[in-house]
């Protein structure tokens, strides 16, 4: 600004004349500083408006803000009261919410890294973990026939595989927290193989993305996606509490994938399908995620 | 029409576009947000006790609504159990229902948090709810006036200090439920947010403990807009206020 290249007797100096009074104007006060100004609430500049007009904006504006009134309530009679649907207003709705359902699964995608690990916990940590079986937990009966079946391999034959087999792949621990949909979690100790280790040693076919891992003991069935079956904290655990899986907790093979929510840690593994496009998942077709990603 | 005579009138802005936009829609998605919070609050309660011996019931929540649906004449012991439920949100077993409904709400909620922070920065209206000296004594000299114990103390800004204090607090605690929300969404992939919260379950009780910040904003707030008049309540519609300059009382 020119101004402070001016001395400050500025005042002394005679104005010059113009054909107005000139009215004294005080000195120009110090310029705020950064903060004063960011910080220091100014009053707004008051100003005047034709009463008409004014009139005319302020019905404008409620007319608009009636106008969000009623679009928000037939939004709501829309998205609410499921028993006064009919069909064709059901289906769009659960088009609607079930995009809302794909758009929350494709933010987990984009979050979700192989390379992140998740959080690991001391022995001290652990914690009761409770049986959350849809079902009735099953009897042993299953347990002396059990195998595991891959289909979709690389090979183009199927494999049957024993626990031996399993154990044949090196070992791993952890403990990490598993998070239920209903909001409760538990921190559990896992012991098993890697998901990864066992699609190094039976590889599946090249375009398969999906892996539809089954339960025949429990008619269970959950869809993973091949890029969370390699994260390295993904098991195929045997072991849970340093013991052998209880019946309670999926013997005698049980997927734990803490990056996904409890109800993708399917429990009494008979079968992993290994396929192209994305399988049936069972929660999922009763209304819940597909990803269920954490 | 006939005629009127060219009448100006002054006027002064309130509140931006973005911040009346967003105000407004916080009402449904918040109700929406309570609606579908609670019935997943359902499934599994933060705030638990050891099953009563009679009615099976863990939940210090439903418990609550037991007991008034006992005063209002509820008789069968499921209804009262689940009364709570069934009045203030979107009912029991609605767990996958409510998950898409809080999903859905849950982005807009944090789409209208972006167009409210917009507002207020473009507008440079933030600087009428920051903290500022003098701010204690004229919050208790506004109770005092509430409570008709006082008089109306001279408010010089745009607000005074109780309402400087909630417009602050609201949009902090509208922060806290997003974080707390999503430490307990993805506690696998923002693991660093979810140790802020101490523990997953710390994330719950924040998130459940957020709503009742809300409401317990909402309530005297509306009575509060009431109460100062249409001025107040149409500042939020149209953006402009009548009162020019004048402190307040």
């Amino acid at each position: 600004m020119s101004d402070e290249e001016v001395p400050p007797t500025v005042e002394e100096v005679p104005p010059i004349v113009e054909e107005e009074p000139v009215v004294e104007e005080p000195p120009p006060p110090p310029r705020p500083s950064i903060l004063h100004r960011l910080t220091i609430e100014t009053e707004p500049e008051p100003r005047l408006i034709d009463a008409t007009t004014l009139r005319k904006q302020t019905r404008r504006d409620f007319l608009l803000f009636g106008a969000g009134v009623a679009a928000t309530a037939a939004g709501a009679w829309w998205l609410l009261p499921r028993h006064l649907d009919s069909i064709a207003v059901r289906a769009s709705r659960e088009r609607f919410l079930n995009r809302a359902l794909t758009f929350d699964d494709d933010v987990a995608e984009a979050l979700y890294s192989r390379n992140r690990l998740v959080q690991t916990y001391s022995r001290k940590d652990v914690t009761p973990l409770r049986n959350n079986y849809h079902n009735p937990t099953p009897g042993p009966g299953y347990l002396s026939t059990w195998s595991l079946t891959l289909t979709g391999l690389a090979s183009g034959r199927d494999a049957v595989l024993s626990l031996d087999d399993l154990h044949r792949l090196s070992r791993h621990e952890q403990i990490t927290r598993l998070v239920c949909v209903e909001g409760w979690s538990a921190i559990a100790w896992w012991g098993g193989v890697r998901f990864a280790d066992l699609l190094a040693a039976y590889p599946p076919h090249p375009r398969a993305k999906w892996a539809a891992m089954e339960s025949g003991v429990t008619d269970y069935y959950v869809s993973i996606d091949l890029d969370t079956a390699r994260h390295p904290q993904s098991l195929l655990a045997t072991h849970h509490d340093g013991a052998p899986l209880t019946l309670a907790h999926g013997a005698p093979l049980r997927l734990v994938v803490p990056m996904k929510l409890g109800l993708k840690n399917i429990k009494a593994l008979t079968k992993i399908a290994y396929l192209e496009k994305e399988p049936r998942d069972f929660w999922a077709e009763r209304g819940y995620s597909k990803y269920d990603g954490l | 029409m006939a005629d009127e005579p060219a009448v100006e009138r002054t006027i002064v802005a309130k509140h931006h576009l973005l911040v009346r936009l967003s105000h407004w829609l916080n009402v449904p998605i918040l109700a929406a947000m309570i609606v579908s919070g609670l019935a997943i609050y359902w499934a599994s309660p933060v705030h638990q006790h050891p099953p009563d011996r009679i009615t099976g019931s863990r939940d210090y929540l439903a418990d609550a609504g037991a007991f008034v649906a006992r005063i209002v004449g509820v008789h069968d012991a499921k209804a009262q159990r689940e009364w709570f439920y069934n009045h203030f949100s979107i009912g029991v077993f609605q767990l996958a229902e409510a998950l898409r409904l809080h999903w859905l709400f849950a982005y807009l909620f944090m789409l209208a948090g972006l167009m409210y922070v917009i507002g207020i920065f473009r507008s440079g209206s933030y600087r009428a709810v920051l903290p500022r000296r003098g701010d204690l004594r004229e919050a208790f000299a506004m109770i005092r006036y509430y409570l008709r114990l006082g008089k109306h103390p001279v408010v010089t800004s745009k607000y005074n200090a109780l309402q400087r204090g909630a417009y602050a607090s609201v949009p902090l605690f509208g922060v806290l439920a997003i974080a707390s929300g999503w430490a307990m969404h993805k506690p696998s992939q923002l693991g660093w947010l979810a140790r802020m919260f101490g523990s997953y379950d710390g994330a719950r009780f924040i998130h459940f403990w957020t709503r009742w910040a809300f409401i317990a904003f909402a309530i005297p707030h509306v009575f509060l807009a009431i109460a100062d008049g249409w001025d107040t309540v149409r500042s939020m519609v149209t953006g402009w206020s009548a009162r020019v300059g004048a402190p307040h009382e």
